[in-house]
């Protein structure tokens, strides 16, 4: 060219003039895809088509799965035990893992300098809940407690020793709160629920069977002793053996102590708001009956 | 219809983002890739807010709930009083009641757990203790049993032979071997058991004058 270019503009110039990508610019690498072998064709998968021969494999009658010929097959053998029984009564939670966290984290899919609650990570498509299906929220999982290095403000439902162990190895905070299946569907998807008009509910407590397990400083549970919460954590620290790092000198302490009231469901929005997503409005009760129902 | 590139939430997302980069002390870039939200088409040129009059509205558009999307959707465009979106006194009251009912406080539920906790501890230590009784009375049932286990088979031995004995007595006697259950056995063996009986009482009355005889000696042997 007669005028001087800026060296290393060369690609860039390219990449600028080059065509948008659509489907019609790309192909696969070579090798990339393999077709697939086609039955009843050529000296190899024609004659039989890889069917056998004769009888039922060829004829394509074999008996259904588990059948034994006439004796009684294994799966009716076997007395009944109630191991499943009321297993579509059980709470269940969706596992999370210290990996995908990480993996999340690393392509900013999620936000740590702002507390991660359960919006947060359904909001980055890092979980999938669905209420409806007697899912309770998400669990803490350890695998990737090894590699996992992100100092974050997170809030789960349930979590395993190795997990509190590692976020908080990592100078984060956790927590774990219970949400019932009213405010679990709120929480997941707060706009539908802003647009229907409704006031925000408070949350629910646990029912008697987990108020043993949220109140416990050991889980980390919303509704322990702050004290027995640091006691906890020095504890798991002198356990699994790494230096407790102190919160309170850390620059994003305000962020890492913010904690929901028990009865809070998002944080910034109180019980009994309503929020009109059009005017983008907040309308609060003035009725003492109505604000002494919402703060109780 | 020409949408903006970027609708007005990514703007505004956009811009925070931009803000946290530009607050940001290390310099480095915060490269946050999040889903765009899904567009809020609300309608808000056109709404859609039915006729409470008339008759050919469906009645469930005439309902409060119905009232409470409309006022979601359109705000106060939609002609909806915004109080009627709370709880009505009477209602206040019966959602208090009901929570009152099946709502246990937390105080309440912590007591309960107290209580069903004490109770198990209290079912298991008495089983304990029951446990550690009967254990504490094995020894002497372990050697009670043994005693009377062995006491039978002595006293079966010795049956066997008295038994054995007799018979040869009676052998002796008769000069045959005398079938036990025969009543010349059986003769025999009341003649003895006399014999025995009188051998017994003639020792006790010995022992007896024994007995009387020795104090009487002894206390005048002192005096």
């Amino acid at each position: 060219m007669s005028f001087p270019k800026k060296p290393g503009s060369k690609a860039l110039d390219v990449l600028q003039n080059l065509p948008r990508i659509s489907l019609a610019n790309l192909r696969p690498e070579p090798g990339a895809k393999k077709t697939a072998p086609r039955r009843g064709r050529g000296q190899h998968g024609g004659n039989r088509s890889g069917r056998g021969h004769k009888g039922q494999r060829q004829r394509g009658n074999r008996p259904r799965l588990g059948f034994e010929g006439g004796q009684t097959p294994f799966y009716l053998a076997i007395p009944k035990y109630g191991f499943n029984e009321g297993h579509s009564r059980r709470p269940q939670y969706q596992p999370l893992s210290l990996k995908r966290l990480q993996y999340l984290i690393d392509l900013g899919r999620v936000d740590t300098t702002q507390p991660i609650d359960l919006t947060q990570l359904v909001n980055a498509r890092g979980v999938t809940i669905q209420p409806l299906k007697r899912d309770y929220g998400v669990q803490l999982v350890d695998e990737g407690e090894d590699i996992f290095a992100a100092k974050i403000h997170i809030e789960v439902q349930r979590a395993s020793e190795g997990a509190i162990a590692a976020i908080e190895r990592n100078g984060g905070v956790i927590t774990t709160s219970f949400y019932d299946p009213i405010s679990l569907g709120i929480v997941i998807k707060p706009v539908p629920f802003f647009l229907r008009g409704q006031p925000i509910p408070k949350r629910m407590l646990p029912g008697q069977d987990m108020v043993p397990y949220y109140t416990d400083a050991g889980n980390r549970g919303y509704l322990a002793d702050c004290e027995k919460i640091q006691q906890a954590r020095l504890a798991l620290a002198q356990k699994y053996g790494y230096i407790l790092p102190d919160i309170s000198k850390d620059e994003l302490y305000h962020m890492l102590s913010m904690r929901k009231d028990v009865r809070q469901i998002f944080f910034g929005l109180a019980p009994g708001w309503v929020v009109n997503m059009s005017e983008k409005k907040i309308l609060k009760p003035t009725d003492e009956k109505l604000l002494k129902y919402y703060s109780s | 219809m020409a949408a903006p590139v970027l609708c007005g939430r990514t703007a505004v997302l956009c811009r925070t983002l931009r803000g946290i980069s530009s607050s940001n002390p290390c310099g480095l870039l915060l490269q946050t890739a999040s889903y765009n939200p899904r567009p809020l088409r609300l309608n808000l040129s056109d709404p859609y807010i039915p006729d409470k009059e008339s008759d050919e509205t469906p009645a469930w558009q005439k309902t409060a709930r119905y009232d409470g999307k409309l006022y979601g959707r359109y705000g106060s465009a939609s002609g909806v009083d915004p109080a009627s979106l709370w709880p009505s006194h009477e209602q206040l009251d019966r959602v208090v009641a009901e929570e009152r009912e099946w709502q246990p406080t937390l105080e309440e539920m912590l007591r309960n757990i107290e209580l069903k906790e004490k109770e198990e501890a209290e079912k298991r230590q008495a089983k304990e203790r029951l446990i550690a009784a009967n254990m504490a009375k094995m020894p002497k049932m372990v050697a009670d049993w043994r005693r009377e286990k062995r006491e039978t088979k002595q006293k079966l031995k010795e049956d066997k032979a008295r038994r054995e004995q007799l018979l040869e007595e009676a052998r002796v006697r008769f000069g045959y071997a005398l079938d036990p259950r025969s009543p010349k056995f059986l003769e025999m063996v009341a003649e003895v058991e006399k014999e025995e009986k009188k051998k017994k009482k003639l020792m006790k009355r010995r022992l007896k004058d024994e007995q009387t005889a020795a104090p009487v000696t002894t206390p005048a042997d002192v005096s």
